[in-house]
């Protein structure tokens, strides 16, 4: 119990200092809100990112998408801390038919590779890191629907999922702050823009993508697995 | 533009599909739908961010996360000891007078049957700790400590006979060829080889001494005992408006004409 709630204060506090550092930083920097119109004629080479939309979230509004990404993590933290208290039941197996799990061989395949996709390319095409973790979580959980939590449970521990997703927030926050240490502002770019619509252009973008999906990924894993354990489903 | 309008249109008719489903899963099949059309109008709408997002959460994940929620509350779900006649695996199916009964039933309130084989007393266990909806297999209520069980209205009438229990004799065999399920004849076999059978059981109901019989088993000083006894279905006491409905259905099936037709269909 007592873990947990130093957990809780811990993440309470890093997410207010995160917030009030980055807010008296930013603030001065930021492009004025009421001027739209420079979102959308200067993104492209402002952000360096082809899919504008990703060019606004992850540059322009970076802060607000950190923000998003932090209530994601207390949600996680708080289903945690609170169905951990209850016991798990145990219950007899409920079978799903040969349709759905035939159905599941091709369908979860098919969702790790659009996450894939959808994580890597966001910057150049619609997509972006928060569906494609989303994607895998529910490849993931059609899996888990056809064959039983336990297949999947004894390969990812939902507990240690649960550490995972905390360390890759770390990582998000503290690669959102490293430009201080070469002397830029913080959540400026750090990697060239290079030339829209190749695979390595958009500054820290595709980074931003690709962490924002395993860590999307991972927490709604972990929520999924967390309600499973605790009302005996799957 | 036709297009995005058609969808438009669309979206309404597809709600209105969904929220008049009685069947729970069809309810949510149509909410999927929903959010699938929706992601087309955004895409129509050049906003294809906004409609991956609207599919991948709507679509997949919301409508995979309410399959998971409905399949104890969507289901009608019964856990029953096999008793052949009233309910039973034949093959790879499932009959009986009682599987014709929760079926029917099933149909009427808009849930989907899902039965489990499991042991008699686990059968009591689980409608008592409320992760069964029904009991079923031959179960005759007589009353239950804890009072949390209680019994729907008797479906079929039966007979409870006393047995002094001296002994299966061994040509009860078949029952090791039986299908691998720990139930009411092995949990026999197993007392009558201990030489606790007659503190197991003392009385048996007449689907079961028929089975009994059918296996190969005599049961020695057989005397029906005396008083009327039925077979019903277990319940939870707490589960009121189920005992309610599942009350109408019996008194409709019967008024109707159609319980003493599969009475006669499945025992005679």
């Amino acid at each position: 119990m007592k873990r947990h709630r130093v957990r809780i204060i811990a993440a309470t506090g890093i997410v207010l200092a995160f917030a009030i550092l980055v807010s008296i930083m930013h603030l001065g920097n930021a492009p004025d809100p009421s001027d739209s119109t420079r979102y959308l004629s200067r993104a492209l080479e402002e952000t360096g990112a082809s899919n504008r939309v990703a060019g606004v979230y992850l540059n322009y509004r970076l802060l607000d998408t950190l923000l998003e990404v932090l209530v994601f993590s207390v949600a996680v933290l708080g289903v945690r801390h609170y169905l951990q208290q209850s016991e798990g039941m145990e219950l007899p197996d409920l079978s799903e038919s040969e349709v759905v799990r035939t159905a599941v061989v091709f369908l979860s395949p098919l969702a790790l590779l659009l996450c894939a996709f959808f994580a890597i390319l966001g910057h150049i095409s619609p997509g972006g890191g928060f569906a494609a973790g989303v994607i895998a979580a529910s490849g993931l959980l059609y899996v888990a629907i056809a064959h039983g939590m336990g297949a999947i449970e004894a390969q990812l521990n939902p507990g240690r999922m649960a550490r995972t997703e905390e360390t890759i927030l770390l990582a998000l926050l503290i690669f959102a702050l490293s430009p201080i240490a070469f002397g830029k502002l913080p959540l400026s770019d750090l990697l060239a823009k290079g030339t829209p619509g190749r695979l390595l252009s958009g500054g820290s973008i595709l980074v931003y993508n690709i962490l924002i999906a395993l860590k999307v990924f991972v927490g709604a894993w972990a929520v999924i697995a967390v309600f499973a354990q605790h009302r005996g489903e799957l | 533009m036709i297009a995005r309008w058609i969808l438009l249109s669309l979206l309404p008719v597809v709600a209105g599909i969904s929220l008049t489903q009685s069947r729970r899963l069809s309810a949510i099949i149509g909410m999927g739908l929903f959010s699938l059309v929706l992601a087309a109008v955004y895409l129509l709408m050049h906003a294809p961010d906004v409609a991956i997002t609207e599919a991948t959460i709507g679509a997949a994940l919301v409508t995979a996360i309410y399959v998971l929620a409905i399949r104890r509350t969507g289901r009608l779900t019964v856990v029953a000891d096999e008793v052949p006649g009233l309910i039973a695996r034949e093959g790879d199916r499932v009959a009986g007078l009682e599987y014709e009964i929760l079926k029917g039933f099933a149909q009427q309130i808009g849930l989907d049957l899902s039965i489990q084989f499991v042991p008699l007393r686990r059968v009591r266990w689980l409608v008592a700790h409320h992760e069964a909806d029904l009991g079923a297999g031959g179960m005759i209520h007589c009353g239950d400590a804890e009072g949390t069980l209680s019994s729907t209205p008797m479906h079929l009438a039966t007979g409870l006979f006393a047995f002094s229990g001296t002994g299966m004799q061994q040509e009860t065999e078949p029952a090791r060829e039986a299908p691998d399920y720990e139930g009411y004849f092995s949990e026999l076999l197993a007392h009558d080889k201990q030489g606790t059978l007659s503190a197991a059981v003392t009385s048996l109901d007449l689907a079961r001494v028929l089975s009994l019989g059918r296996v190969g088993a005599a049961l020695q000083d057989l005397a029906r005992v005396d008083g009327e006894y039925g077979y019903a279905f277990l319940i939870s006491r707490r589960r009121t408006t189920l005992q309610r409905d599942y009350a109408a259905y019996l008194t409709q099936l019967r008024a109707s004409g159609r319980l003493d037709e599969m009475i006669e269909r499945h025992f005679t």
